[in-house]
């Protein structure tokens, strides 16, 4: 089922063509390697456009006014934090910035880690307060209980904060206990995390929700903004990107397109590569095909 | 009794969660409360069910020194220094935060940095143009590709007012064909869980019994 | 949803309430019908098709089967239609004297998988062929997960992989490094987002819905089968009901308010 044809030719060399649709893993690897690491030493500044996504992203935390309540949720763990951890911090620093108040927990065990060094870096720059101008809650186990659960009652699925200050003695969480409470959600998130707060927060509650996503998860959240379940979305590094540059304030996002700009580019490349082997075999078929039929009569 | 009682169990509870949807009744709503409050320990009980299967799993490897058993041993002193590290300086600070910082993290992000290698390798092997549909998939690939980063979008003109690049295509592809493609399939899938879950209920699918179909 | 509801009935959810009921009664009017003994026609699906010829080929190379049922637990309805055709697959394994391993993700759905797999293996006589240890729990650690099969798809060499169930961002690394191997690979999942990988990477794929169908068209158990047939008559009304509000909305009618449906409700702009 995956024998390679025998592509020798008369002299026994592999034919131009075999060597283009053949290129050892090795050296795809290698190249990609060098195309991502080479821009990080010697940016290019590439400029970076807005989506109408990013856009109404920023939009919803934008018109919000001071107190304001937003719950963020980190819907994700390390492996993912190289391409949400921008968001992160793009959305908190935005918030801060605003003073807006805002409820953190996490729907991950590896997300505690990742909330308390992007909460403390950024509460630190704009001299937010725990208890008055932030909370974590941390994490609870199973997503699916505690996305129902809050919309009946945020203090009795968190019945502490992360730290096990009770929540009902926190100054931020007073006559805090529904998603009625709460103007907007977001959802920092890898995995289909986004897409069941829609479904139960959004659906059920009526939970308005913005939310930043991997760039493959993105592309299954366009549904949704479509049809406005969803109010703004960030998908990707990219993104990212368009989201630091709406706040101004250059992160890891903006630094890293001219990195992906280049093994985007590559990876075309090899693709282009591998096909013009493949029209040149074709050709190459026929040109025999047309030789023996000749040769024949 | 020992297969009909989690049926019966499952239909009595199934049917709770489906009525509660559709009735603000106090007293069902406050049932549905309790059904996610238990929903939470049974699930902190798998975790915990999940480390012992792990424990046994690598001690019967270490016990009958099976291949890759000093692997095991790494792993279960790992377990143990990580437990012991938050019991004595908590989950906040000390070495249980420096080792999800410096070992955890990076390594979590390492493997999903692997990924960029096997999408070019994978890309380079699958999209060649043998046929319409392959072809077809090759377009679309290559212009969202390019069109989801800032070089996607300087490659374009201006037409009067407006400025059109592959960024312009790519938003096209991804805003409508894809749009429509996901919502299809969305529907199906959806569909088919609910179709599972009123199987479940209604005691015809009973996989979670441990008996096949 | 605004202002406390009272009564036994939520009047904003009448239609999803509608929609439940004729879903449950076309589901069960095929269900009776598939046990009366009507023959129910389903098409084929290329994937399962190939999994009789995917064992004997690793029967033939002397190499193992390696299975994953993805990464979600056993509640997830991916997860159990991949067990659900696992019991197929284990069973033609029995039969063909081929080893099947199975790393698992979930301690709960490795001791499901283990009771399938033996009492497939008894179902074909062959009782003596199960082993506890090739059913086994890795982590739960997603990316440890795809670590633990991709070092044992490089130490054992499987000639069959199949990838059945829900996965996520690791989906390519295990079916590039399948593929590495040389192995034929079947893959089947309802997550979107990683079809296009499987897609790529493996022989063939079952998407979305044909995963739910898969052990319906091994196993052909009627009841299974009404229910798939019940299910996809659903879809055809949804269809039907999708492509008149389609037509009224061009032609500039509006029905909700005689629905009584709102605007778009939760996160809309």
């Amino acid at each position: 089922m995956r024998a390679r044809p025998d592509t020798r030719g008369r002299a026994g060399r592999r034919p131009f063509y075999d060597l283009l649709m053949n290129v050892d893993r090795r050296v795809i690897f290698l190249v990609i390697a060098a195309a991502v690491a080479l821009p990080l030493v010697f940016p290019l500044h590439l400029p970076v456009q807005i989506s109408p996504e990013a856009r109404a992203y920023f939009d919803e935390i934008e018109r919000l006014q001071p107190g304001d309540q937003i719950i963020l949720s980190f819907d994700y763990e390390p492996d993912t934090m190289a391409e949400l951890d921008p968001m992160s911090y793009a959305t908190l620093r935005h918030a801060f910035r605003k003073r807006l108040s805002v409820i953190a927990l996490t729907t991950y065990a590896g997300g505690p880690g990742i909330a308390l060094r992007v909460l403390g870096e950024t509460a630190a720059e704009f001299g937010q307060q725990y208890g008055t101008d932030y909370v974590f809650l941390g994490y609870n186990p199973d997503y699916s209980a505690t996305i129902l659960r809050m919309g009946e009652s945020i203090q009795a699925t968190f019945p502490t904060d992360h730290f096990g200050t009770p929540a009902d003695s926190l100054a931020l969480l007073q006559g805090i206990d529904r998603y009625a409470d709460i103007e907007l959600l977001v959802s920092i998130s890898a995995s289909a995390l986004t897409e069941y707060w829609i479904i139960w927060a959004g659906g059920n509650y009526g939970q308005r929700i913005i939310a930043g996503n991997s760039a493959i998860q993105a592309v299954l959240i366009y549904p949704y903004y479509d049809s406005r379940q969803l109010s703004g979305f960030l998908g990707g590094l990219k993104g990212a990107a368009e989201y630091e540059k709406l706040i101004e304030h250059e992160g890891a996002g903006l630094r890293g397109m001219d990195a992906q700009s280049m093994a985007h580019l590559l990876i075309v490349c090899f693709i282009v590569l591998g096909n013009v082997g493949l029209v040149m075999q074709k050709l190459r078929a026929r040109g025999d095909a047309a030789g023996r039929a000749g040769s024949a009569g | 009794m020992r297969k009909t009682g989690p049926v019966v169990f499952g239909f009595l509870v199934g049917m709770l969660m489906l009525i509660q949807y559709f009735t603000p009744n106090p007293w069902i709503q406050a049932r549905y409360n309790n059904v996610l409050d238990w929903k939470q320990v049974v699930f902190g009980i798998t975790l915990m069910l999940g480390v012992l299967s792990l424990v046994l799993f690598h001690w019967r490897k270490i016990e009958q020194r099976q291949k890759g058993w000093g692997y095991s041993v790494i792993t279960i002193a790992g377990l143990i220094f990580m437990i012991a590290a938050a019991v004595w300086r908590g989950q906040n600070a000390g070495p249980y935060l420096w080792m999800f910082d410096h070992v955890q993290s990076p390594m979590q992000s390492t493997m999903f940095a692997l990924l960029a290698f096997y999408v070019a390798s994978a890309s380079y092997r699958a999209f060649r143009a043998r046929g319409f549909h392959a072809a077809l998939l090759l377009t679309a690939g290559v212009i969202v590709m390019l069109g989801r980063v800032p070089l996607g979008e300087m490659l374009g003109f201006h037409a009067g007012e407006r400025y059109y690049s592959l960024a312009t295509i790519s938003d096209w592809v991804l805003n409508y064909p894809n749009v429509a493609a996901k919502r299809g399939v969305l529907i199906g899938v959806q569909l088919g869980i609910v179709a599972t879950a009123i199987k479940i209920i209604l005691g015809i699918e009973r996989t979670y019994l441990g008996k096949g179909a | 949803m605004g202002g406390e509801l009272t009564g036994w009935f939520n009047a904003d959810r009448l239609p999803a309430a509608l929609a439940t009921l004729i879903f449950g009664a076309v589901l069960i009017y095929f269900i009776r019908a598939a046990r009366q003994g009507r023959p129910l026609y389903i098409r084929r699906i290329a994937g399962l098709e190939a999994v009789d010829e995917a064992v004997g080929r690793a029967t033939e190379m002397g190499r193992p089967i390696l299975y994953s049922p993805g990464l979600d637990p056993m509640e997830e309805v991916a997860t159990v239609a991949s067990i659900n055709i696992l019991a197929q697959v284990a069973r033609r394994a029995g039969q063909y004297e081929t080893r099947l391993i199975m790393p698992n993700r979930d301690a709960i759905v490795m001791t499901v998988a283990q009771e399938v797999v033996r009492e497939a293996y008894t179902e074909v006589g062959r009782p003596d062929l199960y082993d506890s240890h090739d059913i086994y729990y890795t982590t739960q650690s997603q990316f440890g997960y795809a670590a633990a099969v991709c070092g044992t798809m490089m130490r054992e060499k499987p000639a069959t992989n199949f990838f059945i169930g829900h996965f996520y961002a690791e989906s390519l690394v295990l079916a590039e490094t399948g593929n590495a191997t040389g192995a034929i690979q079947i893959a089947g999942t309802d997550s979107d987002s990683q079809l296009p990988f499987f897609i790529c990477a493996c022989d063939y794929t079952l998407i979305g819905e044909e995963l739910y169908a898969g052990s319906v068209y091994l196993s052909r158990e009627p009841l299974l089968l009404g229910a798939l047939k019940g299910q996809d008559v659903a879809k055809l009304i949804l269809l039907a009901v999708l492509l008149i509000g389609t037509l009224l909305a061009l032609a500039g009618i509006d029905i909700r308010p005689i629905l009584g449906i709102g605007a778009a409700s939760g996160g809309g702009g």
